[in-house]
């Protein structure tokens, strides 16, 4: 009985599929069906993984890369409770309601799942965190460095050459080269680092040094020094996933070396590409408002931000007519 | 469009005035194969257009695309003895104005060509359109207004060309009457500067410094160094189609292809808040890219823009290979992060208007802070 259901179901839905078709091709002239990513080879044609495409990751490193439970707002304050897990989300985000919190996260740090502070660095990471809106890089939409730039929620783009590859990020356009051959380093410090590649078997290893010392590492405050030195290693799990580890040293700021670990997945749908997110000229408000002859936000007082939220309940809103009568 | 693929080979090649700080010559480098692994022609390295060359030929030349070696030797001469902002005026104001002088910027020997633009054959950009020419005057009106009580309108100096003295104009607190992208002579907020003063200067099609090109087999990553840490990133998709319409881009959205041996790129989606010559949204670039040999690329770019110009243009340039592993290139555009400059200007801005509500100082609008005085904007 149920066979033949299965069976008349499906036949009806190729009926109808089929009539759906002859019906879009009349009315569109173009029936289209969905169609997958282009055709790629697991392979580049000189043997090793071909990480040619489109990539993201897909997790809450990017909010805070140790293991963290749900917050209710990006920023919080002390709610009724006087308790640490009972605060409330503040004034800057109140105005976005659920969309303003924090998902929670096992985490993507490896072992203890704790980063290996130094006590004095683990003291500024606290004073980052409670003051993520004035110090956050990201926010000003500044180069984010590696390994942020990794694992922010925007898509990057990989070109993979024989002695280049070139990674091209939608955040702050900004964008790194992994040299597979010989090259000499910067002159300078950098914001995104130095890398240097090679093929260990089927694993891209790539140290990458030469930074400033200026980016994060996530939205909680984690931060490095100019001393860091980074091990990452691209493994292919799949042909559309990567496993990606990196290694941070930093004696300035950590006790012992520490890693972190997540998958990158391709973007597999038909046209994915990387639109630039433009952010520079987003932050200038943020950065510069205060400085404008007439200011657009109302509440600057000096160069603190006052934040005013003014909500309106909308009319027709079943619970508060109710509420209103 | 009549292609006119590539110049020949074998000009004058001897660089008889170094007049930069940079390394021009053109690196070979070994291992460097004619094609990829997946038998692309290989346009992969660090790029650069080593020659100075005017954009637009100069009327006496006609159609005459090569210079003699008297004419560039000429023109190498007339830019060492120009004093640029290296002129002395007296007028401290002025001096201070003319910051980046010659040291701080490099310049290229004059290249064997009279122009950058090889069509028209005239090699002069196509006349604007009616609308443009009203957009163009608009703004020109916009900003002589904001200029009109300053030294430079009072001197007639070439800043205020077209313009004349007068009284601060009423319309000085107006919202102007187009999205700007240039200098002008008002600072109420980031929105009165240039592009470039606020590190977005980077704009598409770019002719001016070293271009990294990393290739894959379904996309060519380029990475642009155009100057005062403003550089930016393209990906040229080898597959697929533009993004919807209502999809704006700063540097459009290029979708490439190979016809022969030549890398032929369209580039469309492009936003209104970036312009070229003042073409924005409406703007479509064709450009080549062909290898002539190990260490040259020829490079064309043919712009079209129907709202700005009455036709299509092409530029054309040859560009030479950079050492790899000198790895010279500036590839990390940085100057949002260290722009003290835009904030520093607005509080001047607010300052001189604080002293002048206090008695203390002039009239901000009677003070040129835009053009230098000489008449050097910021130009895009």
């Amino acid at each position: 009985m149920g066979k033949v259901f299965k069976g008349s179901t499906v036949l009806t839905a190729l009926a109808a599929a089929a009539a759906g078709a002859i019906i879009s091709a009349t009315v569109t002239g173009t029936a289209s069906q969905p169609q997958g990513p282009p055709d790629r080879s697991a392979e580049t044609p000189d043997g090793h993984p071909n990480f040619n495409g489109v990539w993201q990751a897909l997790n809450e490193a990017h909010w805070d890369l140790e293991a963290h439970e749900a917050r209710s707002g990006m920023v919080e304050q002390q709610g009724v409770y006087p308790f640490e897990f009972a605060k409330v989300p503040a004034a800057p985000v109140v105005a976005l309601g659920a969309a303003g919190g924090v998902p929670g996260s096992i985490g993507v740090v490896e072992g203890a799942g704790r980063i290996p502070y130094t006590p004095e660095a683990l003291q500024i990471k606290q004073e980052n965190a409670a003051n993520w809106i004035d110090r956050d890089p990201e926010l000003k939409c500044y180069l984010p460095g590696i390994p942020r730039a990794m694992y922010m929620p925007y898509p990057f783009q990989i070109a993979q050459s024989t002695n280049k590859i070139h990674m091209t990020f939608g955040f702050s356009n900004a964008a790194r080269v992994i040299h597979l051959d010989d090259v000499t380093g910067p002159p300078d410090y950098t914001f995104m680092g130095h890398s240097v590649g090679r093929w260990e078997g089927n694993t891209l290893v790539v140290t990458v040094d030469y930074f400033n010392g200026k980016t994060w590492l996530d939205r909680a405050g984690n931060f490095h020094s100019e001393a860091l030195e980074l091990t990452e290693r691209f493994t292919p799990l799949s042909p559309d996933a990567i496993w990606y580890e990196v290694t941070l040293t930093d004696p300035n700021t950590f006790t012992e070396p520490w890693s972190i670990a997540m998958p990158l997945y391709r973007r597999l749908e038909p046209g994915a590409t990387v639109l630039d997110y433009p952010c520079m000229e987003f932050a200038e408000e943020f950065m510069y408002g205060h400085l404008r002859r007439n200011q657009l936000v109302k509440r600057w007082e000096g160069e603190t931000l006052i934040v005013d939220i003014t909500r309106k309940i909308p009319e027709g809103d079943a619970l508060h007519d109710w509420y209103r009568r | 469009m009549k292609r006119r693929l590539w110049r020949p080979l074998g000009v004058a090649t001897t660089l008889a005035t170094i007049l930069t700080l940079l390394q021009l010559t053109a690196v070979s480098v070994d291992g460097q194969g004619q094609r990829t692994a997946w038998g692309d022609p290989n346009l992969e390295g660090i790029w650069l257009d080593v020659y100075d060359t005017p954009f637009e030929r100069a009327s006496e030349l006609g159609g005459r695309e090569l210079a003699t070696p008297e004419e560039r030797a000429a023109r190498d001469q007339a830019r060492m003895i120009n004093p640029g902002r290296n002129e002395r005026s007296g007028l401290a104001a002025r001096d201070v104005a003319g910051a980046y002088n010659a040291v701080y910027t490099s310049a290229k020997p004059a290249g064997p060509w009279t122009s950058l633009v090889v069509d028209p054959p005239n090699g002069n950009i196509p006349a604007l359109t009616v609308e443009a020419k009203e957009r163009a005057d608009v703004k020109r009106d916009w900003r002589l207004m904001l200029l009109r009580n300053t030294e430079t309108c009072e001197e007639a100096a070439p800043g205020c060309s077209g313009g004349n003295y007068g009284p601060p104009s009423p319309r000085r607190f107006d919202v102007a009457p187009f999205y700007n992208t240039s200098r002008m002579n008002r600072h109420d907020g980031p929105e009165d500067q240039s592009l470039g003063d606020r590190c977005m200067r980077g704009i598409t099609p770019d002719f001016r410094g070293f271009r990294r090109i990393v290739q894959g087999d379904d996309s060519i990553a380029i990475g642009y160094d155009s100057g005062q840490g403003q550089g930016y990133q393209r990906v040229v998709n080898l597959s697929g189609d533009h993004p919807p319409n209502q999809v704006r881009l700063r540097h459009g959205d290029s979708r490439g292809r190979w016809e022969g041996d030549t890398l032929v790129i369209e580039t469309t989606n492009f936003s209104a808040k970036f312009t070229f010559r003042d073409s924005g949204e409406n703007r479509k670039l064709t450009e080549r890219y062909m290898r002539i040999d190990g260490d040259t690329l020829a490079y064309e770019v043919t712009i079209e823009d129907s709202t700005v110009w009455t036709g299509p243009w092409t530029i054309r340039q040859e560009l030479k290979r950079q050492s790899n592993m000198e790895n010279r290139i500036y590839y990390e555009p940085r100057c949002h992060e260290g722009n003290y400059g835009l904030p520093a200007l607005l509080i001047g801005a607010r300052l001189d208007e604080r002293a002048y509500m206090e008695g203390r100082g002039p009239d901000p609008f009677s003070l040129d802070t835009a053009t230098c005085v000489t008449g050097l904007v910021d130009e895009q």
